[in-house]
């Protein structure tokens, strides 16, 4: 299977499509409202939402991707298919590395246990093996700026704390591929400084990346190339900047335009009254 | 390279979460572990109460026959109730992590065992003073049946908790057939002896019975268990297999269905 992709490619998309069933109505879902919508729950009518269509893409080993579109476009499904959190509905997709997705920062921590022993275990999730989560504990308690209170129970943390011990463990997990959505602003603007060097210095060292963001100012200082993703659809790529403003310029020629009809209504009302 | 480090992954997170269950369950309480040894003590004492003194049950040393029946049941009612939901109940980290996910069941079911092993010195102590000595049968015969209860158990939890991200019924379901039908057709507070022989081969298929009475006899009478064993063994191994494979079928669709 690798052999068909060149030993330079990260990640390959062929024909990927996801699919999510959606109930038309307000299905019954339980014997009461079953019984009394008997007919309705027997046509079962159900309608897949296509998140992904036929998607074809490539990022190659040490590249970094910036994804942007419109909510609902799909790109958090991208993300979640290269991670392999959930399977495509068909295509093919390949990953030649390990991959660590940062989708929700610290999910799995629990409150009543330590920041410490969360930090291990969410290591562990997040794809090292136990022995390597304790030598690269250090590193992450360092990062994380947490001082004396990463042997406390989390639930006393602030949510910038919170914050600040989950990307610590995000980042040093050291994938090959590293997938982000729309986490880097995290804590104060100084440990958000420290983040966007990191992940420079992740860059430089040779890891592919894969950032959703909404952030158009800040994602070409970070990218390589960008795609669009509209409807399941890439419908851009290329130069981030440059698909930044076609994507900015549309938005904006799209709004203009909803003024413009907005006025037009109301002089049709006004004529008409 | 890549698959040893899978599996060795895989065992740290059981590891890791076992413990972690085992702290979170008792963390703040005042007796702490010594919980998981008064419940099932205390249980033990009520049902003593009730079937010896009060309905009279006619068996020699009621109380060890009940509590070595108890325990490892105790394992198997608890390791279903609370690892049906295992999946169901970890959406938020199946939907945003990717990891094996099996280990979110297998870590209830060891959590649970660890707690069963830890009362066996309990009931050791008890069969001392009631005249019962251990001999070196034990030291197969635990860990033999250890393993066919562990294989069984969680052969059973993989399949209820992959069907329950699709079918939330199951954990009210569990509740309702293990504690009030299985438990009482297993011979738990009472010995298999005292079932009149024309039932014997109809309680005995149940596979749970033949597990019970393995481990009474293993305590009771230093007898290893043998041939009588099968319906656990046979039922053990076809529900392993049945688990990992539904597993394997339905986790694809996790992340969505959650």
């Amino acid at each position: 299977m690798r052999s068909e992709i060149g030993g330079d490619v990260a990640i390959a998309f062929d024909n990927v499509s996801k699919h999510y069933s959606l109930a038309l109505q307000k299905q019954a879902t339980d014997v009461k409202s079953m019984l009394l919508h008997l007919p309705r729950f027997l046509s079962n009518a159900r309608s897949p939402f296509v998140a992904l269509d036929s998607v074809n893409l490539r990022v190659r080993r040490g590249e970094s991707l910036g994804i942007i579109g419109p909510n609902g476009s799909g790109k958090s499904t991208t993300l979640r298919v290269m991670s392999g959190i959930t399977p495509p509905t068909s295509g093919k997709v390949t990953i030649n590395g390990r991959v660590s997705a940062l989708l929700e920062l610290g999910s799995g921590f629990h409150p009543q246990i330590t920041g410490r022993e969360n930090a291990i275990l969410n290591a562990v999730l997040l794809g090292l093996t136990l022995n390597e989560a304790r030598a690269v504990l250090p590193a992450i308690i360092e990062f994380s700026e947490l001082g004396q209170f990463i042997d406390q129970p989390m639930r006393t943390y602030s949510s910038g704390m919170f914050f600040r011990l989950g990307f610590s463990v995000s980042v040093h997990v050291q994938p090959e591929i590293l997938l982000i959505d729309e986490v880097l602003a995290v804590g104060d603007a100084q440990f958000q400084q420290k983040c966007m060097d990191h992940i420079h210095g992740l860059r430089a060292s040779g890891v592919t990346l894969v950032l959703v963001t909404h952030d158009m100012l800040s994602m070409p200082k970070f990218c390589d190339r960008a795609i669009l993703i509209e409807h399941g659809h890439i419908t851009d790529e290329g130069v981030p900047a440059q698909v930044v403003h076609n994507y900015l310029a549309r938005v904006e020629a799209l709004l203009a335009l909803g003024v413009e009809r907005q006025q037009e209504l109301k002089v049709a009302q006004a004529v008409t009254s | 390279m890549r698959i040893n480090r899978q599996v060795r992954r895989s065992w740290d997170l059981l590891y890791l979460l076992t413990f972690r269950e085992l702290k979170l369950r008792y963390q703040d309480t005042f007796f702490g572990f010594l919980w998981s040894l008064i419940r099932p003590l205390l249980q033990g004492a009520v049902l003593f109460v009730v079937l010896r003194k009060f309905i009279r049950i006619d068996v020699q040393d009621y109380h060890l026959v009940l509590l070595a029946g108890l325990f490892p049941w105790t394992w198997f009612q608890t390791s279903l109730l609370l690892g049906v939901g295992s999946f169901a109940g970890n959406g938020p980290l199946i939907k945003k992590v990717y990891f094996p996910r099996f280990v979110l069941p297998l870590a209830t079911v060891l959590n649970n065992g660890v707690q069963y092993a830890f009362s066996i010195p309990v009931l050791v102590l008890l069969l001392v003073i009631g005249g019962y000595t251990p001999n070196w049968t034990w030291l197969i015969g635990i860990p033999y049946l250890l393993a066919v209860e562990a294989a069984l158990i969680m052969g059973v939890v993989l399949l209820l908790a992959s069907l329950d991200v699709f079918f939330r019924d199951l954990e009210h379901l569990t509740d309702v057939i293990v504690g009030l039908i299985w438990f009482y057709l297993t011979p738990v507070i009472y010995p298999l002896s005292i079932v009149p022989a024309k039932y014997h081969d109809w309680v005995l298929l149940n596979p749970m019975a033949s597990l019970i009475e393995g481990w009474r006899q293993l305590f009771l009478h230093n007898q290893l268990p043998g041939a009588d064993l099968w319906p656990a063994l046979v039922f053990a191994a076809a529900i392993a297999a049945l688990g990992s494979l539904s597993f394997q079928k339905m986790q694809g669709g996790f992340a969505d269905a959650l």
